[in-house]
């Protein structure tokens, strides 16, 4: 019981990273892959979170001086996050403008018939 | 001196500013690309000389490491650095006039940005500014390969973006959990830590790493991007992707592996991967009718084999890696901007209708053959010297397990020199087909010409007095082992 | 079979990440636990909670990080983003060429002064989420993004009617610059880039933290053009 309710965050977002791989390797439909990648990437970003998180903690922003900074959570995790989380934004919109192309030029978002390059 | 992060600050700069410069003129931007890497190369070769007495480490924002993020130009950043920077500037020029289709003024931004990336990847000292800077390599490659929305652009574009992205997710994991161990993200912070913690959370964190960059650097399993995306993009994106990109992603395997954790119990494993990828590579090579096919499975050959250098774990083995990088990186590019023409020319990428281009196209069809030829590893081009180095290093080992694998690499090579010589031949020794239209547009420009035929004769000036590179290459090797010195440097005392 | 074998993959990462947690403590709470946390050498993470406000005179300490001793990655950040404004704008180049001019169907009079009446007001919120991210939650990321929804809004609701791409350029070539100048000036000044070299005021004003609002404010302003741009490009009406 102990072991889960102090590894609980980081069950909670390894299953979504491994679901969000699961869908990429398994679904044929392009955007169903996107969404995958996505999926990944928040459970990736709740993990980075996780890292820095302390029980109980408040975040890291002082809003006058007598604020002790020892109950707050570590700033950097949120600051990778941000960053990560505008890599996968970016990524993102790549990824439907390709699908946009993808279905223009084929027909279709399913990567079984898209097929015009073979090794 | 100059800072070393004006090498990344200026060609940002031009970058960002293209698009202003397209709204006052439609000519401008091409020539921006080339003014940004004329002062990479200026300021990275005029760098080398400092960082070979000792690696220059410089902070941002005023903090000392590890509470800032900072660039270490010790003498492998600088010498690739200066490498991409070579290589940029002459595919530049060969893009002025090569690029005539889709949005011309974005490509010129993204093929800047492309490079940044990579020369940010060599430089910095802190992992996840790593990250980003091989996102910001990565994700402007997605978009180069597909850029001008052709059907195969898209299509490989989306399969290199997929496989792209969940790397740079296991890239990610691998992060946080360095960062939950260590509580630092300074390579060399991390690197005077590492034996403090149990190994096996080390050995998983490396294995995301590892898997991660894999992707970019097309190791074995990972690699059925590489093929689709090379040769579907514009030949000129296709000479950087080959010559620079994927060697940033084995650069980065290279110093998390080497310097960040010295994991030496792995490289055996590497090794093998490499050989594998080596013999995979060529062999689907061989059977390939269509020359960019070809030159994409040839690299991830190339690749294997500087994998298989960059495991030995001695000096001159990495020298020998670090010279393949090089030799590689100019031959490939070489390849592809010479096909590019050819393939104008003949309107198609069939080796067959390639056929007679000899006499067509004698001064592509020369460098051509030259970059080939280095290729193969023949006298007296730098391939030669590049691999003999590392054949006298794996002999240097006296391991029977290095020396039975590279006797099985050999057969690799000698496929190799198969199909570039039935290539090659076809040029010279071959008829041209009878109902090739002669294409009005393949007329070569002064542009083009220029950037193939100075490639070429580097190939060969370098390969006549390898002393030229080889005095870096010795500081390089020790660069990416000497991990004491490194976490010296970074930290002070 | 593919299911199986993916299924198999995940199981063996599953098993690797679960022992790897496992053993030493790990993260923050870990750290916490082991009554470690004081330790500016257990983590530096610590050393900005608890020396930052004073170091940079800014209240919202992921706003330093951010900002100041992590800025190297947020120019990344931006250059990532500026990526792929540009790169979608490239692939979606041709398919605005080839696609013919439709008929937008005019939104409801209500809809439409509605979406007039809300639009400068998310630009308002926008703004100030971006010109007071050294003080409270948010910054130029967010507010560049409240401000990109702004004229989601306006694509919606008033159609025909959208961003000029010329403004658009000018907009994120400038903002752009205006950061890196900022950035280099530190370095012209003090030889270090991105260095915090105004004045940095007292803590909680809203002059406070030298070049922290300065770069949160170009980068609002590029965020907000490059998704603006990316909404634009996306919407795909031909112009």
């Amino acid at each position: 019981m102990s072991f889960l309710s102090s590894y609980i965050h980081y069950i909670g977002c390894f299953s979504l990273i491994l679901i969000g791989l699961y869908v990429v390797l398994v679904k044929p439909n392009l955007i169903k892959v996107i969404i995958g990648i996505n999926l990944m990437g928040t459970g990736v970003n709740l993990f980075l979170v996780t890292v820095g998180y302390i029980h109980a903690g408040t975040a890291p922003i002082f809003s006058e001086a007598a604020q002790q900074p020892e109950g707050m959570v570590d700033p950097v995790p949120q600051a990778l996050v941000l960053t990560a989380i505008v890599i996968g934004v970016a990524v993102l919109a790549l990824a439907l403008s390709l699908a946009i192309r993808v279905y223009d030029h084929y027909g279709t978002l399913d990567l079984r018939k898209i097929k015009a390059l073979r090794w | 001196m100059v800072s070393p992060i004006l090498l990344i600050a200026v060609p940002l700069g031009l970058a960002f500013a293209i698009p202003v410069l397209g709204l006052a003129s439609k000519r401008v931007p091409r020539y921006v690309p080339v003014i940004a890497m004329l002062f990479n190369l200026v300021v990275s070769v005029s760098l080398l000389p400092h960082a070979l007495k000792a690696p220059i480490v410089v902070r941002t924002a005023g903090w000392a490491p590890p509470y800032s993020i900072h660039l270490v130009a010790g003498p492998l950043g600088v010498l690739l650095s200066s490498l991409i920077a070579l290589i940029g500037l002459l595919v530049a020029v060969y893009g002025i006039d090569y690029i005539r289709e889709g949005a011309k003024v974005k490509y010129q931004i993204l093929y800047i940005l492309m490079l940044v990336g990579a020369t940010g990847v060599v430089l910095t000292g802190d992992i996840f500014n790593l990250f980003v800077f091989f996102e910001v390599l990565c994700i402007s490659s997605y978009a180069l390969v597909a850029y001008r929305g052709d059907s195969t652009g898209v299509e490989a574009g989306a399969k290199y973006l997929i496989q792209g992205a969940i790397g740079s997710g296991l890239v990610l994991i691998g992060i946080g959990l360095v960062y939950g161990t260590f509580g630092t993200l300074t390579m060399a912070d991390i690197a005077a830590n590492v034996s403090s913690v149990g190994s096996f959370r080390l050995f998983v964190s490396l294995a995301f790493l590892i898997t991660g960059f894999g992707v970019e650097a097309a190791i074995f399993p990972l690699n059925g991007w590489l093929p689709d995306a090379h040769s579907s993009a514009p030949s000129s994106i296709s000479a950087i992707l080959s010559g620079i990109a994927i060697k940033a992603g084995l650069y980065a395997i290279a110093r998390v592996v080497y310097t960040v954790y010295g994991a030496s119990s792995i490289l055996p494993f590497l090794a093998v991967l490499g050989i594998v990828t080596l013999l995979i590579g060529e062999m689907c090579a061989f059977g390939q009718e269509d020359i960019k096919r070809l030159l994409a499975f040839s690299s991830i050959g190339q690749m294997g084999l500087i994998l298989f250098a960059l495991a030995l774990a001695s000096a001159t083995g990495i020298s020998g890696a670090v010279f393949l990088i090089v030799s590689h990186g100019l031959a490939k590019a070489l390849l592809f901007l010479a096909s590019g023409y050819m393939i104008y020319r003949t309107g198609s990428r069939d080796i067959s209708s390639l056929n007679g281009i000899g006499k067509r196209m004698p001064i592509m069809s020369l460098c051509f053959t030259v970059g080939a030829f280095s290729l193969i590893g023949l006298p007296p081009f730098v391939g030669f010297a590049s691999k003999f180095t590392i054949v006298r290093a794996v002999l240097g080992t006296g391991s029977t397990f290095f020396i039975t694998l590279l006797a099985i690499g050999l057969i690799g090579t000698v496929i190799e020199g198969a199909y570039f010589l039935r290539i090659v031949q076809g040029f010279y020794f071959k008829p041209a087909p009878e109902d090739s239209p002669e294409q009005t547009e393949g007329k070569v420009p002064f542009s083009a010409l220029v950037p193939v035929g100075l490639l070429a004769v580097l190939i060969l000036t370098i390969g006549l007095f390898p002393g030229i590179v080889g005095r870096v290459l010795g500081p390089a090797a020790d660069d990416l082992l000497d991990r004491t010195a490194y976490v010296q440097h970074v930290m002070g005392d | 079979m593919r299911r199986l074998i993916s299924l198999l993959l995940l199981l063996i990462v599953a098993l690797g990440i679960f022992l790897c947690f496992s053993g030493a403590s790990f993260g923050a709470e870990g750290a916490s636990r082991a009554g470690k946390l004081t330790e500016d050498k257990v983590n530096f993470g610590r050393r900005y909670a608890s020396r930052g406000l004073e170091e940079n005179k800014a209240g919202n300490i992921v706003a330093s990080v951010v900002v100041n001793y992590r800025g190297f990655d947020t120019l990344g950040e931006v250059t990532v983003l500026f990526i792929a404004a540009v790169g979608l704008a490239a692939i979606l180049h041709a398919r605005r060429e080839e696609a013919t001019p439709s008929k937008a169907e005019p939104a409801s009079l209500i809809v439409f002064t509605g979406c007039r009446f809300l639009f400068p007001l998310i630009l308002l919120l926008g703004a100030y989420i971006f010109i007071h991210g050294h003080l409270t939650p948010g910054g130029g990321f967010q507010g560049g993004a409240v401000v990109a929804s702004g004229f989601l809004l306006i694509y919606l609701g008033c159609r025909g009617r959208g961003l000029r791409s010329a403004g658009v350029a000018v907009a994120e070539s400038l903002s752009g610059l205006a950061f890196l100048a900022v950035a280099l000036v530190g370095l012209a000044v003090g030889g270090s880039f991105l260095l915090n070299f105004l004045p940095k005021g007292s803590a909680f004003a809203l002059f406070s933290g030298g070049v922290i609002p300065l770069i949160y404010v170009a980068i609002g302003f590029k965020v907000g053009s490059e998704l603006g741009g990316i909404i634009d490009n996306l919407s795909g009406e031909a112009r």
